[in-house]
Parts: C-alpha cells; structure tokens; sequence
C-alpha cells in the first residue's frame, strides 16, 4: 500500500520535472506509465483525459488526480498532484528570482532549442498511436475512422476549442453506434 | 502589496481554477482581469514575462504562471497559497467525479459517447501538436531531431524522460560543436 504511494510519487515527480509544454505534455508520460504498471487501461487513460478536457481545473492536474485516484484512491490523487507540482514549483521561485538572467543565457537557449522538438514528438508519437488503435484495432473500425474525419477536418482549421471538440464527440459516437 | 493576505490570494486563484476550462492557456486572460485589472497585483508586462517564462520551466503552465504571480505578490508563501489555489477546484471536482464515472460508463449511452469523445481526444491531441509544431520546429536541426525522436518513438518503448534528458544534451553538443552559427 504504502509502495505503491511511494511509487506515485516517484513517477510523478519525474513527470512534472520532465514535461515541458503545459497540461498536454505529460500525456507521454501517462500513456508510458500505462505501458510499465498497467495500473489503468489505454481506454481508461483516455476517458480520463476526456474528462480532464470537460471539467475546470489545469488539464495536467486533472489527470494526475484521476490517475491517483483509480490508482490507490483519494491518498493516492494526493500523492500523484502534489508530485507533480513540487518540483516546478521550486523551479518557477529559483527562476522568478534569476528571471533576467535565465533568459539571456546562452546555454539555457540551447538545451530548450533541442527540448521543444523533442516535447513535439513526444506528443506526436502518442497521437498516432492512439489513432492507430482506434482506427485499426485488428480491423479497420469505420465508425472511428468516419467520426475520426468529420471532427478532424473542420477542427484542424479552426482554433482549438476542447469542450465543442468533447461535445461533438459524444453525440457523434451516440449517433454513428445507433445507425 | 505586502499587505495582501494570503487568504485573499488563494481566495482570488481558486476563483481563476474554477473558470479554467480547456488548458493552461485560458489562464492569461483571467490573470490578466483578476490580478492586473481589478488588483494590481502585477503590472500587464510582468504577466506576459511571466508567461514566457512558465512556458520554459517543466510543468503545468497554470500552475507555474500562478506560483510567479504569487510569488511576486507576498513571496514563498504567496506562491504556494496562488498554487494551492488553482489546483484545489481540479483537485476537488475530479475526486468527487471518479466513483460516479467508473459506474456510468456501463451504460449503452455513454459508452457509445465515450467512444465519440476518445476520438475527439485524438483530434484535440493533434491540434495541439499542431500549435507545438509552429512553435518548435522551425530549423533543419529541429526538423531533423523531430523525425529521428519520432521513429525512435514509434519502433521503440523509450522512456519520455530518456528523450527529454537526451534531447536537451544533444542540442547542447550540436551548438558547442558548430559553434554558434544559425543552422
């Protein structure tokens, strides 16, 4: 019990150190945990990232919390928040202090050159992925390919509005099961 | 300002987590009207400073905009009441929803919206790699160091914090070497 808290709180801790980009960004991280400690399913992990996008709160919070929770309960969501935030935390008071400097060194702009392609591809990685599995999960699944179209086309060139995204989806999952 | 009490700053910040619906960004404008308009808390500049910067440091973006502003208005424990803040409605909300959604999602019904909205999910999670993209990939090493990280990523289970740590020395390495010219 008390190891898998412990076990919380590294993993979390390491994604809140290592992902760089917001809420978003610890996707990756979530979806390699799944892979490592199948703590949750990759459906579970993805209605949770649902949710996370419908209810208030930072998206990256929500998840954490979610995943604490079905992971050992409401200690569990504890531990999994509060990891998550500790040590950017201290890093945002260290940097508020050196704002000026931080910025105009030169190595800092270096390292960040080569991070945020790689938070990119990261992302980019676990979208096709999930996409994949949706689409193909051993045969081609039309309505998730069908449903997948109609939402990707318009909303690829409009700005990103995650709860018509979320609302559309449900009704166009309702819809496209009944026929 | 060092007069503001820290009830008030996690009072004004739980009020701005409430209100935060579809990722860090929307937290700009509420700060913007919460602490610079209605408080003066923080000049306009400062919060666009302090947006760059939080975009730069690992993290949820919210929670590292709301730790500076904090922090600039009464110090650590400032900072730590603004965190505490935005992240207790979230906290609060998804705790009291996660019984109730492991037992609805037997339904016919919302299994099947469930369904539309992990689709939805995946198209959310390509529009965000879009805006990424514009962002961060805009030269020929980073172009490069995305596709090669990307394959890595499909063909092999790498850890993120293998690619994150790698990816930093590698750009690292890549600048010492051609010392400095704009490739």
């Amino acid at each position: 019990m008390f190891k898998l808290h412990l076990l919380l709180f590294y993993e979390f801790c390491k994604i809140g150190t290592f992902a760089l980009g917001g809420g978003y960004a610890t996707l990756p991280f979530l979806y390699f945990l799944q892979s490592q400690y199948s703590w949750f399913t990759i459906d579970e992990l993805t209605n949770m990232i649902a949710v996370s996008n419908i209810t208030p709160g930072p998206i990256g919070i929500n998840m954490a919390t979610y995943t604490g929770f079905t992971t050992a309960g409401i200690t569990g969501s504890i531990v999994a928040t509060s990891a998550l935030v500790c040590v950017p935390f201290f890093m945002t008071i260290a940097i508020t202090k050196l704002f000026t400097k931080f910025q105009e060194n030169k190595y800092v702009e270096d390292i960040f050159n080569g991070l945020r392609p790689a938070a990119c591809a990261l992302l980019a990685s676990i979208g096709l992925k999930l996409l994949f599995q949706s689409i193909k999960p051993s045969t081609i699944d039309y309505d998730a390919l069908i449903l997948f179209l109609v939402m990707f086309i318009p909303f690829m060139f409009t700005k990103k509005n995650p709860l018509l995204a979320i609302i559309v989806g449900a009704i166009g999952g309702i819809i496209i099961k009944s026929i | 300002m060092k007069n503001t009490s820290l009830w008030e700053i996690f009072k004004i910040f739980f009020v701005i987590g409430l209100q935060l619906l579809g990722g860090g960004y929307v937290i700009v404008p509420l700060l913007k009207k919460y602490i610079v308009d209605e408080r003066q808390w923080l000049k306009e500049e400062e919060l666009v400073d302090f947006y760059a910067m939080s975009q730069c440091i690992p993290g949820i973006i919210a929670c590292n905009i709301a730790t500076c502003a904090g922090y600039k208005t009464r110090g650590i424990s400032g900072a730590l009441m603004a965190l505490l803040g935005v992240v207790a409605p979230a906290f609060f909300i998804i705790v009291a929803l996660a019984n109730a959604l492991t037992t609805i999602t037997d339904n016919e019904i919302i299994k099947n919206a469930f369904f539309g909205i992990r689709i939805a999910v995946i198209v959310l999670v390509l529009m965000t790699i879009k805006d990424l993209w514009a962002k961060s990939v805009n030269s020929i090493f980073s172009y490069t160091l995305f596709f090669i990280i990307l394959i890595c990523l499909l063909v092999l289970p790498v850890s993120p914090t293998i690619v994150i740590i790698s990816a930093g020395a590698i750009s690292l390495l890549y600048k010492k070497i051609i010392g400095g010219k704009n490739v």
